[in-house]
């Protein structure tokens, strides 16, 4: 006689799917709640901006990369134009340092604001939401006040930035700064305590440190299991060394620790905008020797080498630079993690091969991990915690 | 479990304290705007619609045909049909796909006599690509849209003169350009002339 034996099911969860952040797919296979196992696929965006920027120069590949992790664009561009910068050896001024740094924890508020906004209404709280988007909102106004743009900036250059800020900005963002705790403090009255919330968060999706470390993980994901490692104290870049800032770290390395990191980190922000507000020196905010699109001496005299563009100021300064330093890896603290530039030069205006170490494609593979024995409701919880962006991912 | 956490966990304190904060919201100002009855100022320099610069002087769009941007666009949406005739350049044609652009801005930036802006318009969806290549006859007419919402009637993109970079780098023509005119020259004139005879 036959007996009723449970099989497990196969499940697709996404590329549609709205709690996956972007086009993320994973194939679940589930025992009743159970998962027994779970695959992500990705590629769903692949753009191949790796390959498109072999045959774009330096200045042109810029662009690119705010179309990586588009929710906290202006810190790819500065991943990106630290590499190019260590690879010519360009000294930033000390005004673009302060602008870019402020500008980068500007860009890591609202992307930490979209991450708590996603995170929350995944796991069913609508109105943090809404709040979380009003404020993204205000930030979203200063980078069109200086950059002429919302969300794909394309703000700094190689050697600095491109426009500077003036004192409507400042007095805009410093008022924004202000009045910033009280807001984060209002997700927190909101969801910190909630049953609800804790109820899904605490226990879920544990990783320990040990773990992490050989998952490769970076970032907030990191850090909620309780290792202390944040590019902006290891490897210093721009102006992180001369602000005051501490790195929050968790303890449990679940869904609730990442939470609570995250929501630390929105206030070591603040503070270091505060600071950079204070210290902002004066001067120029672009190198002497960045590379820049060659303007000819009089419009009628039209060169062929005019048009092509200048990448180094004098030739045999290159051929130093070039020789010293054929390849380079710059990274940056990234909102989801560490974001690397890994850069090879030939000869040429135009990188041979430009690598983008993406965190989120590493947070990607560890979802199995996290979700392997779970609930499938604790899978939406898990994708939430560790903070995916599709369009970095898969590049 | 300590006397707190019981009195915590049966009246619901954390969720009352919640929903006490969403009642007081209730109180407070929108900041929702009603989009299509109502719209946002854009800033000055946003990056939106293309356009070419109508010369007050000629009427005529200023491009030279120097192929700068076309070199310098990421995208390669840009291109010039040219023409050289007794040591002249004749721009035929001047066309940019606006569905491939990314709006960088690198365009105008380049130009060295600022024939190229990107405008403050943003609504300009439309229901076929096609409509959204534009040539060189759209490229004014999307001109003249725009400076007719204008409230000044001047104007001036901060692009032409990228503020991080040093004046003596730019060509001669970008250092000394101003913010430009809207209204025809001749129309000024015109103008002046009606005020004499006024007097």
């Amino acid at each position: 006689m036959k007996t009723d034996t449970t099989r497990e099911l196969l499940i697709n969860m996404g590329p549609q799917h709205p709690a996956t952040h972007g086009v993320l797919r994973l194939v679940l296979e589930v025992e009743g709640e159970i998962i027994k196992k779970c695959t992500p696929y990705i590629g769903y965006l692949h753009r191949g901006v790796e390959k498109l920027a072999e045959d774009l120069t330096y200045v042109q590949a810029l662009p690119l990369t705010d179309r990586l992790d588009y929710l906290s664009s202006i810190i790819n561009n500065v991943g990106f134009c630290l590499a190019v910068e260590k690879l010519m050896g360009i000294n930033v001024p000390e005004r673009a340092k302060f602008i870019r740094t402020m500008m980068s924890e500007m860009a890591r508020i609202c992307s930490h604001l979209v991450w708590i906004a996603t995170h929350a209404l995944d796991i069913g709280a609508m109105t943090v939401f809404l709040y979380a988007m009003r404020d993204r909102e205000k930030l979203l106004e200063m980078f069109e006040m200086v950059t002429g743009a919302r969300l794909t900036v394309s703000y700094p250059r190689i050697g600095g930035v491109r426009c500077d800020i003036n004192d409507k900005f400042l007095e805009e963002l410093d008022k924004f700064i202000e009045e910033f705790p009280s807001k984060v403090e209002e997700y927190e009255t909101l969801i910190d305590r909630n049953r609800v919330w804790l109820k899904r968060t605490i226990g879920v999706g544990v990783i320990t440190a040990e773990e992490a470390i050989n998952w490769g993980l970076t970032g907030p994901t990191l850090r909620g299991s309780g290792v202390y490692y944040d590019v902006r104290k290891f490897f210093p870049y721009d102006a992180y060394d001369k602000v005051d800032f501490e790195v929050p770290i968790g303890k449990n390395g679940d869904v609730y620790d990442r939470y609570k990191c995250r929501m630390l980190e929105f206030r070591q922000s603040a503070k270091i905008i505060k600071q950079c507000i204070e210290k902002l020196p004066t001067g120029p905010i672009l190198a002497e020797e960045s590379p820049r699109i060659r303007m000819p001496s009089s419009p009628l005299k039209i060169n062929k080498e005019d048009i092509q563009f200048e990448i180094y100021n004098d030739d045999k300064n290159a051929e130093d630079f070039i020789k010293k330093f054929t390849e380079v890896y710059a990274s940056v603290e990234a909102p989801r993690g560490e974001l690397g530039f890994y850069i090879v030069c030939d000869d040429s205006a135009k990188p041979y091969r430009m690598r983008v170490r993406a965190p989120s494609f590493v947070h990607a593979g560890v979802l199995p991990k996290l979700c392997e024995g779970s609930l499938i409701a604790d899978v939406i919880a898990n994708i939430g915690s560790i903070d995916i962006v599709l369009g970095e991912c898969d590049r | 479990m300590r006397f707190g956490e019981v009195v915590r966990k049966i009246f619901m304190i954390e969720i009352l304290k919640g929903l006490w904060l969403t009642l007081r919201m209730l109180f407070s100002k929108p900041v929702t705007i009603q989009y299509p009855f109502e719209r946002r100022k854009v800033h000055e320099g946003f990056r939106g619609r293309h356009a070419l610069v109508r010369d007050p002087f000629t009427g005529k769009d200023k491009c030279i045909g120097c192929m700068r941007c076309t070199t310098v666009c990421p995208s390669r949406c840009i291109h010039i049909k040219r023409e050289k005739t007794e040591n002249k350049m004749v721009v035929i044609d001047y066309i940019i796909e606006a569905s491939r652009c990314i709006y960088c801005a690198y365009c105008v930036e380049a130009c060295p006599v600022c024939a190229l802006v990107l405008t403050e318009d943003y609504e300009y969806s439309q229901y076929k690509i096609e409509n959204l290549v534009f040539d060189k006859e759209r490229l004014l007419k999307n001109w003249d849209e725009f400076t007719k919402k204008l409230e000044k009637d001047y104007y001036f993109n901060k692009f032409w003169q990228p503020p991080g970079i040093d004046p003596s780098r730019w060509p001669k023509t970008k250092r000394e350009q101003g913010p430009i005119q809207i209204k025809r020259v001749e129309e000024i004139k015109r103008e002046g002339i009606d005020e004499s005879h006024g007097h």
